[in-house]
């Protein structure tokens, strides 16, 4: 580590989990290095959520390895900048279309900015980092961490004092799914309020607009993220059009500093539910 | 992010612990990731000490392709009470490491 603290319990902690760390490692390498291959051993250290330590053994690659590699969401990023219009505002019809055939072409599903006569008031806005939402009565903050990464990373986020729009996401701990974790995780506030129509047909829009999946994507970067509407939001006057948790801001690049950025936002038209939330990669054309 | 073995391992209190600490968001990364690569390392300890020599590399290969389901039916099938044993294993170092947090809760 490149910092240095000055704090004693962190000193202690430190030095004594990077010793039983090293011990850990040591281990593993004398009791199975000799029944594998070390280029398998690599693989499982390769395998390892972080690697904050031991140096990991560089396995020889192809060309065809190495290519798989690159990040082509830089290439979209460069293709969308032809696209996007340099001030934050809504998109005129012709912009919508090429940036729509774009992304459908770059990610392999259907993007879409109308479905069933509903659209949102903009595809093109500001977006603000959000707090964690409760899940379940009697959730809290700890529980929504898979790992202590994931506390280090998102944990101060907070979470927010309300429910979302649609009140909790289950209706006990014991109905949590893996889908319903990944719906809080990749959730965005959608200022549906402000959807032309939305006053005259409140209920069709609620259940229109509950868990609706959409892809954001940061047009500066390229990094895309699936996420559903899990709440309505933000308030005009903040100045921003839509809110993200703190995974979808980590997972637009936008998860530091002031947590706030220009994104490109459209329904993601998927009737057999076959697209995973989360953070999303172009399809490799290699 | 989620792990194949996140479910049989109970991380909640030692992040309450490290909650009440004061902590750099980078000093709690860092501790964040010793304990992931620790735990890590452990389980698949725990799993390798079960599976003959033939089956280790298999194992390797499922875990590099991050498939979940593909490896716990190939654990299933190897070894008897595989949850039961990487739980005790993982069990183990989380005793380890909240005795730790209570050591450093010492030194503030």
């Amino acid at each position: 580590m490149k910092f240095k603290s000055k704090r004693p319990h962190y000193e202690y902690l430190r030095k004594k989990w990077i010793a039983r760390h090293r011990v850990i490692q040591e281990k593993i390498w004398a009791k199975h290095a000799k029944h594998l291959a070390l280029g398998s051993l690599g693989l499982l250290l390769l395998a390892a959520p972080h690697q904050p330590i031991t140096p990991i053994t560089t396995l020889a690659q192809s060309r065809e390895d190495i290519l798989k590699g690159f990040d082509q969401n830089v290439l979209l990023a460069e293709q969308l900048g032809q696209q996007v219009p340099k001030e934050v505002k809504p998109l005129e019809l012709r912009e919508e279309s090429a940036i729509l055939s774009l992304l459908s072409q770059n990610f392999g599903f259907k993007v879409r900015a109308e479905i069933d006569s509903i659209r949102l008031n903009r595809n093109y806005g500001l977006i603000g980092g959000e707090q964690h939402l409760y899940r379940y009565p009697g959730d809290n903050l700890y529980a929504h961490a898979d790992s202590t990464v994931d506390w280090a990373m998102y944990g101060s986020a907070g979470i927010a004092p309300g429910l979302g729009a649609w009140g909790y996401f289950a209706n006990s701990k014991q109905e949590l799914s893996e889908l319903i974790k990944l719906r809080e995780k990749y959730y965005l506030a959608i200022q549906t309020f402000l959807v032309p129509g939305y006053a005259e047909n409140v209920d069709k829009f609620r259940n229109f607009f509950k868990f609706r999946k959409m892809l954001v994507v940061n047009p500066k970067t390229g990094q895309a993220v699936v996420a559903v509407i899990g709440d309505a939001g933000p308030a005009q006057w903040t100045g921003k059009h839509l809110g993200g948790s703190p995974e979808v801001m980590d997972a637009l690049g936008l998860g530091t500093g002031s947590r706030k950025g220009a994104v490109l936002y459209f329904f993601i038209d998927d009737p057999k539910d076959e697209v995973l939330l989360g953070p999303i990669k172009v399809r490799s054309q290699v | 992010m989620k792990q194949w073995y996140s479910h049989l391992v109970e991380i909640e209190l030692i992040i309450i612990e490290l909650d009440k600490m004061e902590l750099s968001k980078e000093e709690k990364l860092h501790l964040a990731h010793l304990i992931n690569s620790s735990l890590h390392h452990v389980v698949c300890d725990a799993v390798l000490s079960q599976l003959q020599d033939k089956d280790k590399a298999l194992f390797i290969r499922h875990l590099h392709e991050d498939n979940h389901d593909k490896i716990w039916k190939f654990l299933n099938e190897k070894v008897d009470g595989i949850e039961a044993k990487i739980k005790r294993a993982a069990d183990d170092l989380t005793d380890e490491l909240k005795k730790d947090l209570k050591e450093a809760k010492k030194l503030r």
